[in-house]
């Protein structure tokens, strides 16, 4: 009797365990959940937010780095809806593609989206479904369907920028610009305001964004 | 009510300890910010650890399976009735999680870490221990 009772005690916590589990997991990685979360913030190619935003932070990122995708489905969303949504910070994405051919690959999907002012939507698209790196996952189905998953996004005109040798002049530049300013982990987040600049390079909770926007705000 | 299976208990207390010592490393990686070592040198490990399956609201998994091996410690130290369905216990919710756990790794993470793995497989034999413990103690009523 104790020991069914135990058994029966052990299923619950486990199933309940997974249930919470794959709240956690489930992601908002649908289309229609990017559009909302990105409406009312401006675009403009790899920018988001006001222009006039008193702080930028700058994202040095590599869509196969595994941290990157962490940072990109935990804490960014609460970096946007804190700071971003309301004008205090803007947001540029430093695309750097050097885990991999795949991460070139994504890079360019990304920057092609960005030609359209989409590229904040296809970012967290590519994050919610990031597979393992060098695994093979950058197929062009895998990025053709986060394509079409993305509102607004013209898929042919889409397909037309990203081909051939596009972005490797900006890419290039990301690198140039990461390697003058001693960046070579992913993520690593540069602060830019009126009251200097300061990098976190080994991002471990959200306080440590919040502290670094205090530092370099001016107020 | 004495008990035998000293060496039932004996392994218990040595799987529990490789236990807590390998979610130990995975609960300081994580909170460090740092990337598990994988042997062989594959990224699997950085990637289940970052996965949005590596915490449970908020908590990650590395620190639920800290907590459940430091109970079979203590269910090992105290052993006797409490200590043995204490650990039964334990050790089947940690073999059911893990058993999900490694689906997640195989089937949608798409990455295998292989400290998940002995984990894993250190819960499933925490399992037969006390399985066969409380065998014993039902057998001795």
């Amino acid at each position: 009797m104790l020991l069914t009772l135990l058994v029966a005690v052990a299923i619950v916590v486990a199933a309940l365990l997974v249930v919470l589990s794959q709240l956690g997991g489930a992601g908002g990685g649908s289309g229609e959940d990017v559009g909302e979360f990105y409406s009312g913030i401006p675009q403009d190619g790899t920018t988001l937010g006001k222009g006039g935003a008193p702080v930028t932070v700058y994202l040095y990122e590599d869509f196969q780095c595994p941290f990157c995708g962490q940072f990109s489905r935990e804490m960014f969303p609460d970096l946007v809806d804190d700071y971003v949504r309301d004008g205090e910070v803007k947001l540029v994405s430093e695309t750097m593609a050097f885990l991999g051919p795949d991460s070139v690959t994504a890079a360019r999907a990304a920057l092609a989206a960005g030609e359209q002012n989409r590229y904040w939507p296809y970012y967290t698209l590519l994050y919610e479904d990031q597979g393992q790196e060098n695994s093979g996952y950058v197929t062009d189905d895998f990025l053709r369907g986060l394509a079409e998953e993305t509102p607004g996004l013209d898929v042919g005109e889409w397909e037309d920028q990203r081909a051939g040798d596009t972005f490797v002049k900006e890419l290039e530049a990301v690198q140039s610009r990461a390697q003058a300013s001693g960046i070579n982990s992913t993520p690593t987040l540069v602060f830019k305001g009126p009251d200097g600049q300061t990098k976190i390079d080994r991002l471990t909770n959200y306080d440590q964004i919040s502290s670094s926007i205090d530092k370099v705000d001016g107020s | 009510m004495a008990l035998k299976g000293g060496y039932t208990r004996a392994a218990l207390l040595a799987l529990a300890t490789f236990g807590v010592l390998i979610s130990a490393y995975l609960t300081w990686t994580h909170f460090a910010g740092l990337s598990p070592v994988c042997t062989g040198g594959g990224a699997g490990c950085e990637t289940v650890q970052a996965s949005r399956y590596a915490t449970v609201l908020g908590i990650p998994v590395a620190l639920l399976g800290l907590i459940s091996y430091a109970g079979l410690i203590l269910s090992a130290t105290l052993w006797g009735e409490v200590g043995i369905y204490l650990g039964f216990l334990i050790s089947l919710i940690g073999t059911l999680f893990s058993a999900y756990l490694t689906y997640l790794e195989v089937f949608v993470i798409e990455a295998l870490c292989q400290w998940c793995l002995a984990s894993a497989a250190i819960m499933v034999l925490t399992l037969v221990c006390t399985s066969l413990a409380t065998r014993q103690l039902t057998q001795a009523r």
